[in-house]
């Protein structure tokens, strides 16, 4: 059983890629970073062996490792999504065992760049710490059980926000605690930043790092090579205790998916909602009907949390070196990077849309209409966090003359990002999870994708503000006068990125809105 | 000059569309006259539904064209929409909207007036058995309902032509007789409906005129009566379709008395 359904999702990855073409880029693209990756860490876990001594080996891999299980349990809410391509509410008709149908989704994780190369990665531990037989023996059942906890972790932390997504106060529940989580993970990296000087901190940071869950199976190994047996012992004994306890949350999470499978695709319990809502307080024309809808999207549906998580919760990150008593220059930064963030945030928005696009494509509404319309919950949040945001800056550093050129940079970011999102939009979607299914899933290669399509995107809008951006620093310096100037060039540098994307978007738009929608009927 | 068809609603002239090596419609003529009640039938795969979402606007063709009441649908676009109404099958929804804000969505997108849209709508959704409904999410609705409140886009312009992929599946017959009943109306005050089915019977009821489709051609089309041709409609489907495999003494162990 376990073995079938391996084979069920390496078939379903094969079959996808070979369907849509997207996917099969990003799922190179993925390969071939990873494949990087692989071999600057596979030198470093060799050199770790033969060129440095052992208490250096430590250091790295516990804290290397704790990171990277660290990484496992955050990322996929936090940015791109975990690999859902069994989704376990499809397996509630069959009459699979859940201890097996719970081993066989762990194991069928593994099948996936990322985790294959952790998994590669773990086991060449083995090769790191090969200085006694004791440690060779060890060293991989360490390594297994490392890998498979950060695995679960993943799969844990994604399963367990989308139910609390869908919940009623779940959403503002989910954003308090990844605020505070960040915040957690925030105080503690500027705090170690600080003392990063002092001799002997990272080593000490290792010995913590290593009773914790994070990092007890990385550490076992290390204490055998130490000599000390039976703490390594007993920290792999306490590391395989984490691994069944993530497995038991995982399985009664499981459980109330495959028992209640309807609740996976459908959404919060029916709610009678009267009148028009946003359609009756926006304007009546087919721009202010897809600004609405887009509104009430952002509002209802689970799918947009992260995008509301990471440009609430980014730009308030930076108060924390103000906070913790550190250098408060870093707050200046927030007005531009929420303006940064949400600009372009909307730049593969027909993909959240799904198939329900033909009613765009049915109606003939205008490309312009299209664009503009899709702006609305953007615009209108940046309308209150940037002027906002950086009010706050100028108040931590006491010099509100800053506030013109801070909001400026800002409002800069924010309409060549519309500009951008405009443009890219109406270019090509790319996967995204589809209404219903785990907001912080991923279809396979599509992180890969959303990394790159992002990294241009953002290259794009930071180019286009070079000049905005001099003007500000000279802002800085303490030149009031170029403030209101880089005010007044972000109101004409914007406005005019904004009116040339959302023309060319529409341009693009009009000529190509069936061949969007043959897109989004493939990758869906 | 003469447009093709242009006394008919609907006029689709060597249509064809691949998907990779599958040519799914292949040079597929056909004209439905204004005012008729028009049924295309097929199985699975015919390429009607294909053939339907090139005939709206939804697929680019890879060759022919398409006229809506004379408006070229892939020139004249947005004429031409203005003119169709569309019920498409297995798309999905912005089902996150209440009913009576999906309805006015579609209103909107085309820029109509909001207190038309409003009231037509409220109408819409008495007449469907939906008014108790209106302010449900359309994602809680049950497949009947989506359907019907799926209709109620695709009428709130009233438009000259319908176009129905499927109208009638997963409905329940209470339903589907309110459906029907609303359909006949818009037919009888001289709107054309084309719709597919796969349902012989509800075919043979409602339409004045039927199409049989195979391998993305048409293999009969006509007169309900000039299709049928002494049969019903049902044996000459299977007759002119063909592939009726014989179970015989096949699945043997299926039957559960040999135990």
């Amino acid at each position: 059983m376990v073995a079938l359904i391996v084979g069920l999702k390496w078939q379903l990855l094969r079959n996808g890629l070979r369907r849509s073409t997207p996917q099969l880029v990003g799922m190179i693209i993925a390969v071939l970073y990873g494949l990087g990756v692989l071999t600057v860490a596979l030198s470093g876990l060799i050199a770790l062996r033969f060129a440095l001594p052992s208490d250096v080996a430590r250091t790295v891999i516990i804290i290397g490792g704790s990171l990277v299980m660290l990484g496992w349990a955050i990322l996929p809410v936090l940015a791109y999504g975990i690999d859902e391509t069994l989704d376990p509410a499809r397996f509630a008709t069959f009459a699979v065992p859940r201890r097996q149908l719970v081993i066989g989704l762990l194991l069928s994780s593994l099948v996936s760049v990322p985790a294959a190369v952790m998994a590669i990665l773990g086991l060449a531990t083995v090769i790191t710490w090969s200085r006694s037989l004791l440690a060779v023996v060890v060293a991989p059942v360490a390594a297994v059980v490392a890998v498979l906890t950060c695995v679960a972790l993943g799969r844990v932390t994604s399963t367990a926000s989308f139910a609390m997504s869908r919940r009623r106060r779940g959403k503002e529940a989910l954003l308090f605690l990844m605020l505070l989580l960040s915040l957690g993970v925030g105080v503690a990296v500027s705090s170690i930043m600080k003392r990063a000087s002092s001799p002997g901190l990272l080593p000490h940071l290792a010995d913590v790092l290593g009773w914790t869950p994070l990092g007890l199976a990385w550490s076992a190994p290390a204490d055998i090579v130490d000599g000390a047996i039976g703490s390594g012992l007993l920290r792999l004994a306490l590391g395989l205790v984490f691994l069944v306890v993530m497995l038991v949350a995982w399985d009664s999470l499981l459980r109330a998916a495959l028992e209640n499978p309807r609740a996976t695709a459908g959404a919060a319990p029916a709610t009678r909602n009267t009148g028009l809502g946003w359609f009756g307080r926006l304007p009546p024309t087919p721009t202010g009907a897809v600004a609405a809808r887009s509104i009430v999207s952002w509002r209802r549906d689970p799918r947009y949390v992260a995008s509301v998580v990471l440009v609430l919760v980014l730009p308030l990150g930076l108060l924390l070196p103000a906070l913790t008593g550190g250098d408060s220059a870093w707050t200046l930064a927030m007005a531009p990077v929420a303006g940064f963030m949400l600009g372009w945030s909307t730049h593969n928005d027909i993909a959240y849309d799904g198939t329900a696009f033909w009613g765009h494509v049915a109606t003939g509404v205008s490309g312009r209409a299209d664009r503009i319309g899709r702006l609305a919950p953007t615009a209108f949040a940046g309308s209150l966090l940037l002027p906002g945001y950086a009010a706050v800056s100028c108040v931590l550093i006491g010099r509100w003359s800053l506030w013109p050129a801070l909001f400026g940079i800002g409002l800069g970011f924010l309409l060549t990002g519309f500009g951008v999102a405009s443009v890219m939009s109406a270019l090509r979607p790319y996967p995204v999870p589809g209404p219903g299914e785990n907001p912080f899933g991923a279809p396979p290669g599509s992180s890969a994708l959303t990394v790159l399509v992002q990294a241009v995107a953002g290259t794009a809008v930071f180019v286009l503000n070079l000049p905005l951006l001099g003007v500000g620093i000279g802002a800085l310096m303490g030149n009031v006068w170029m403030g209101w100037l880089c005010l007044g060039l972000a109101v004409v540098l914007g406005s005019g990125a904004l009116a040339l994307g959302t023309w060319w978007g529409a341009r693009l738009y009009e000529r190509r809105a069936p061949e969007l929608l043959a897109d989004l009927s493939r990758i869906r | 000059m003469h447009t093709p068809g242009s006394s008919a609603a609907l006029s689709l002239r060597g249509l064809s569309k691949a998907y990779g090596q599958t040519l799914a419609v292949d040079r597929l003529d056909l004209d439905v006259p204004r005012g008729s009640f028009f049924g295309l039938v097929g199985p699975n795969g015919a390429g009607k539904t294909t053939t339907l979402s090139m005939a709206t606007g939804l697929l680019r063709p890879d060759a022919g064209t398409v006229h809506v009441l004379g408006h070229d649908v892939w020139s004249d676009t947005v004429r031409a929409k203005q003119l169709v109404g569309i019920l498409p099958d297995g798309l999905r929804l912005f089902d996150r909207l209440t009913g009576l804000q999906l309805i006015c969505y579609s209103g909107l997108l085309r820029g109509m007036d909001r207190r038309v849209v409003t009231d037509r709508a409220h109408e819409l959704l008495d007449a469907l058995g939906l008014a108790e409904a209106d302010g449900v999410l359309v994602v809680d609705y049950s497949a009947g309902m989506t359907k019907k409140i799926s209709l109620a886009c695709a009428l709130i312009h009233a438009p000259r032509l319908l176009v129905l992929d499927e109208p009638f599946e997963a409905v329940d017959p209470i339903s589907a007789t309110t459906i029907r009943q609303i359909l006949e109306g818009y037919a009888a005050s001289g709107g054309t409906v084309i719709l597919s089915s796969h349902v012989m019977d509800l075919v043979q009821r409602l339409c004045d005129r039927v199409a049989i489709v195979a391998a993305g051609q048409i293999r009969a089309e006509g007169t309900l009566d000039e299709v049928r041709s002494g049969m019903t409609l049902e044996e000459r489907f299977v007759d002119l379709v063909g592939g009726q495999t014989d179970v015989g003494e096949g699945l043997a162990w299926l039957r559960s008395s040999s135990d």
